[in-house]
């Protein structure tokens, strides 16, 4: 009695090759896609750096291929669009695709022992629609008045017709639209099959906390992203349209549209946005923190509830990025209060980190360097969020690069930091090879030091009271004395950039030419790894039935009947009968 | 060439046909548009409560009979469809009610299109302040899904009356109806909040 | 060996968070901006007591996960246990509330007050004897500030506008109220530890009062355009003689100087009423019978 029963491969090429069905391909389109928009947001970074660093003078490399107009010099007109573009390719179109596209796709259907996802051609048409929004946000850039330039928040006035005219700040909105759409069938489908399509014996309570982690991000998309939708519908509207929703008169005047209302409905969709974000990278550090400490996952419901807990609470938290709009002081109140709820279930997931390693027998392998890399910068960043949660010290940091340090270190140093975990965990599966973990290694430790010195770096010139966004920070007298402290950060980041090659070496070179792996390399018992390296196109020539959960380490009952320190979900307990090697539910070699 | 694009059009996965499973997918797809529509209701609300005034000085009111007798025309069209799916599911006919459905989501668009000239006409342009902003808005995105569904109707009612849809396989209509009522549901909001009160 | 572990954990931890407890306050450097504020020790003090309990808890956790990678490594034997027994989420759980209960508390309570006693509680500034009110219009890419005059009222003859020019007394509270005329901007004191968003379509207001004098920097501190980096004023704390004294030269001057018939020069508005905020002190009576109407109710 098969959920879901085999369907031969297509053979075709375009079936096959460009609109696959198959969640495994496309959660590879996405991968690809997402690392592309990765480099091409971290070169925005690089030059924003740059200019930090050396204002004015022209940029080596990227100034003779990108900015021959103005002699290799960033302008004051170019900044703006630098910054703004940064945070949308790395939020929208690099972070988004890697943590939630690509192994959203790739480890839900596998984990819970389903053959797809339940709605396959909507997972199709999820990545192309975000293929299209990808090609609309790099529109933007050729069009006359530049690309996007009121920021990643857009906040009108400037970013309505008024403040910042032209096509290009139109396509990029509609591009996020559009991108949001792709975003909701994604979640769509993550949802359902979740749901409906787990295989026998895989109970909630069984379910790897990867796949919770997806779960519930996909229901914080499915809730939200619509929000960021109306958001920008009714901007696209003021800027196509001419209505008037967020273009006010001038000052004292009644009438006319409010734009604190796109901050309430930005924000809305905002806040929740940073735990999708961050909350498949909390999934896969509770799982690989286990599976490398050779010991179950501590209090598992624990980090269910605080995750759960998290999603709900997302959503009325939001005023804290609002702070000093002038909103009723009892509503900032209020907000400040709900923020410091949010952070108990962090605290709790962080303690059963701690506690799972605790007493455990870790294997630092490349993929746990990269998880204690993010829970490293994680608990660094998550702290600095007290600062800005509280009113009365968010009124001096608001708007200051600590503010940019903060959410650098929790949103992207720990999402970059556990995609590459994902990434160096999951490449054997996915490609049927290796990589090389000596180079991996060496990834890590650039990497998280790095990154690690960069984002501290701006946390230092915000409490210093240097504000974000500024095209020349020394214009300030009090900011003067910033220009050493910001170039010995750029320099940091500079590495950091230019480390990120050993992966991409390392990821090419091992696609083609790495090691072949075996079905399970790392010796993990989800069911993913019940089956061959890479998959077939069925997942499973037989759909497993679960046994138990997915963090059974050091069992010294399995010990003593199987001779190992694991036990898959799939396999059977032998009543004391001699070592036996895993059973394997699909043959090597049958994959499409 | 031609062989590998009908197997995209055609290649059905297995899961797809599971119905529950389809319906609850739109149930979630639906719970995601009404967070969209959600996020205008919410502009609206907010623009409105910061002006003393509704409509604000100088601007005409909206009519309320066309779009009154609007909300009757598509509360009769869902009720049309949900009879329609009932019978089909039973096995009695059901074609007549399925086209009565799509003819009365085209009169809903007819007549919101004879509002909209009308409103035009009266001077009440979108770029005269966040009064006409919201009911351009609100009433346009919410007849480009009327449209939408509104050719679903027809492809359904086709459908219907060719056999296509019997009893034992009526997934579309089902599904289409959910998004119908909801598109209904959606209109008597505005119709409450844009044009009485 | 664990109590030796626990030990050395958390004198060191204890070390680190003291020196970060310790930092000194004021520039040259990468600390805090000079403070120029009457209030601003509530805000460096909450910071620095804060940083003590974040180096601690940081430094806490980064050797707990050294050791546990070191000695509790390949070479060791797991333990098998799930960590759901109810010891230990009783443990689990009262280590988050210890830490949100002093943590997080410590930073409530003392923002409730902040935020209460001073730095939204515009009544409380109101009622000062000597007390300054001046109206910010900001523009893409320049501040102007525009002073009642001897008469107390915006908008008339007497009135005194400066370009990125604001002037306050010292041992008084310099209020202000904010608008724009095209995007948002942010008024941004760093000296003073506060800024508030500058909203065309409102007004919004901040308070501080100065403890010293001196030159000190107005920035900008949201994005509003090309310009944004540039968008910098001046604001200068004088003696409160010297003030009075620039002001009714000023005030003489411009009332010389006044143009009926320029009326985008006219863009000042009557200052709205104080409103007062449950646990303020109550609005003395010369403050509410000064106040004009309200231009605008405050939005949500």
């Amino acid at each position: 009695m098969d959920i879901q029963p085999i369907h031969p491969a297509p053979t075709a090429f375009l079936p096959r090759y460009v609109f696959s069905k198959d969640h495994k391909y496309i959660a590879k389109q996405f991968l690809w896609a997402g690392l592309l928009f990765l480099a091409f947001g971290g070169s925005l970074a690089m030059m924003i750096r740059w200019q930090w660093a050396y204002p004015g003078e022209p940029m080596p490399i990227f100034g003779s291929l990108f900015l021959s107009k103005t002699g290799g010099v960033i302008t004051a007109g170019l900044y703006p669009s630098l910054f703004t573009m940064h945070g949308l390719i790395m939020i929208f179109f690099a972070i988004t695709p890697i943590l939630i596209g690509a192994f959203g796709n790739w480890t839900i259907p596998l984990m819970i022992g389903a053959r797809d996802m339940a709605f396959p051609t909507l997972n199709m048409l999820s990545f192309w629609t975000f293929l299209v929004s990808q090609m609309l946000m790099v529109a933007s850039f050729f069009m006359q008045m530049g690309a996007g330039a009121a920021g990643w928040t857009t906040y009108p006035p400037l970013s309505d017709s008024v403040g910042t005219p032209g096509w290009g700040q139109t396509l990029v909105v509609a591009a996020i639209f559009v991108t949001g759409v792709a975003t909701i069938m994604g979640g769509i489908n993550y949802i359902t099959t979740v749901i409906r399509c787990r295989a026998p014996g895989m109970t909630w309570g069984r379910l790897p906390l990867t796949v919770w982690a997806m779960w519930l991000t996909a229901i914080l998309n499915v809730l939200f992203v619509p929000v960021l939708g109306s958001a920008g519908l009714l901007l696209l509207l003021d800027r196509l349209f001419g209505t008037q929703f967020f273009i006010a008169g001038a000052s004292a005047v009644n009438g006319g549209g409010d734009p604190l209302v796109f901050q309430h409905l930005f924000w809305i969709f905002g806040h929740p946005e940073v735990y999708i974000l961050i909350l498949p990278a909390w999934g896969i550090i509770c799982d690989l923190v286990s599976f490398f400490s050779r010991k179950p996952a501590y209090w598992y419901k624990g980090s269910v509830y605080a995750m759960t807990a998290v999603t709900i609470l997302s959503a009325v938290v939001y005023g804290h990025h609002m702070f000093v709009t002038g909103m009723n002081p009892m509503l900032g109140r209020t907000f400040m209060t709900f923020t410091f709820f949010i952070s108990v279930p962090a605290e709790v997931l962080f303690l059963n980190w701690l506690h799972t390693m605790w007493h455990g027998s870790i294997r630092l392998t490349t993929p746990m360097l990269f998880v204690l890399g993010a829970i490293f910068v994680f608990g660094l960043g998550g702290l600095t969020g007290l600062f800005l949660g509280t009113i009365s010290t968010d009124l001096y940091l608001h708007d200051t690069m600590f503010v940019v340090g903060h959410f650098h270190l929790t949103m992207a140093a720990a999402s970059f930091l556990a995609s590459f975990a994902a990434i160096y965990f999951w490449f054997p599966k996915m490609f049927g090879r290796q990589m090389n973990q000596t180079l991996g290694k060496a990834h890590f430790w650039f990497s998280a030091v790095f990154i690690t010195l960069v984002f501290c770096g701006q946390l230092i010139a915000g409490y210093a009271g240097q504000q974000r966004r500024l095209f020349d920070p020394y214009q300030y007298t009090f900011l003067h004395q910033l220009l050493p402290l910001n170039r010995w950060t750029s320099i940091c980041a500079f590495v950091l950039g230019a480390s990120q090659f050993l992966f991409v070496y390392n990821f090419v070179v091992s696609i083609f030419a790495g090691a072949k792996a075996t079905d399970n390399p790392w010796e993990v018992g989800t069911l993913d790894w019940a089956t061959a390296s890479p998959p077939p196109y069925h997942n499973f020539d037989k759909v497993p039935h679960v046994q138990r959960g997915p963090h059974e380490y050091s069992d010294p009952e399995v010990k003593k009947a199987l001779g190992r320190d694991w036990i898959g979900q799939w396999e059977e307990m032998p009543g004391g009968t001699p070592a036996q090697a895993a059973p394997k539910l699909a043959a090597e070699g049958s994959h499409g | 060439m031609s062989a590998s694009v009908t197997d995209i059009l055609r290649y059905p996965s297995p899961r797809e046909r599971d119905e529950n499973t389809a319906w609850l997918g739109m149930l979630i797809f639906l719970g995601s548009w009404a967070m969209l529509f959600a996020g205008l209701f919410f502009a609206y609300g907010a623009v409105r409560s910061t002006l003393h005034r509704w409509p604000p000085a100088g601007l005409p009111k909206l009519p309320v009979a066309l779009p009154a007798w609007n909300t009757l025309v598509i509360a009769l069209s869902s009720a049309a469809l949900q009879t329609g799916y009932v019978r089909l599911r039973r096995g009695a006919m059901a074609a007549p009610f399925v086209l009565a459905s799509f003819l009365l989501g085209t009169l809903f668009l007819v007549l919101q299109a004879v509002l909209w000239i009308k409103v035009w006409r009266s001077g009440l342009l979108p770029s005269l302040g966040p009064y006409p902003s919201a009911f351009w808005a609100l009433t346009a995105f919410h007849a480009l899904h009327v449209a939408i569904g509104v050719g679903a109707l027809l492809a359904l009612a086709i459908g219907t009356a060719r056999g296509i849809y019997n009893p034992a396989r009526h997934l579309a209509v089902r599904l289409w109806a959910m998004y119908w009522h909801f598109v209904g549901a959606v209109w008597l909001l505005i119709f409450a909040t844009v044009f009485v009160l | 060996m664990k109590r030796l572990h626990a030990v050395w954990t958390f004198a060191l931890a204890l070390g680190l968070s003291a020196t970060a407890f310790a930092t000194p306050l004021a520039n040259p450097g990468w600390g805090l901006p000079q403070d120029a504020s009457v209030d601003g020790y509530r805000v460096d003090w909450l910071i620095h007591s804060t940083m003590f309990f974040v180096v601690l808890l940081f430094v806490i956790m980064v050797i707990w996960m050294a050791i546990a990678c070191t000695a509790h490594g390949r070479k060791h034997e797991a333990k098998y246990e799930h960590g759901d027994g109810r010891k230990q989420i009783t443990m689990a759980l009262s280590i988050s509330a210890l830490i949100f209960f002093v943590v997080d508390g410590n930073l409530f309570y003392h923002a409730m007050t902040d935020i209460g006693e001073r730095f939204w509680n515009f009544s409380y500034a109101e009622a000062q004897p000597g007390a300054v009110r001046i109206e910010i219009n900001a523009h893409q890419w320049a501040w102007q500030a525009r002073y009642a005059g001897p008469d107390g009222k915006f908008n008339t003859q007497d009135d005194v506008v400066t370009l990125n020019d604001v002037r306050v007394p010292l041992g008084a509270p310099a209020i202000f109220e904010l608008a724009s005329t095209d995007v948002i901007h942010s008024f941004y004191l760093p000296n003073f530890r506060t800024k508030q968003d500058a909203m065309p379509g409102m007004i919004n207001k901040l308070w501080f009062e100065p403890k010293e004098t001196g030159e000190f920097d107005i920035g900008c501190a949201q994005h509003c355009g090309i310009n944004h980096y540039k968008m910098k004023a001046l604001l200068t704390v004088l003696p409160r003689a010297d003030y009075e004294r620039w002001l009714k030269e000023a005030s003489a001057n411009s009332a010389r100087a006044w143009d009926p018939a320029d009326t985008i020069a006219h863009w000042g508005w009557a200052w709205t009423n104080p409103k007062p905020i449950e646990g303020d002190e109550p609005l003395p009576a010369a403050a509410t019978a000064q106040a004009a109407t309200p231009s605008h109710q405050e939005g949500i």
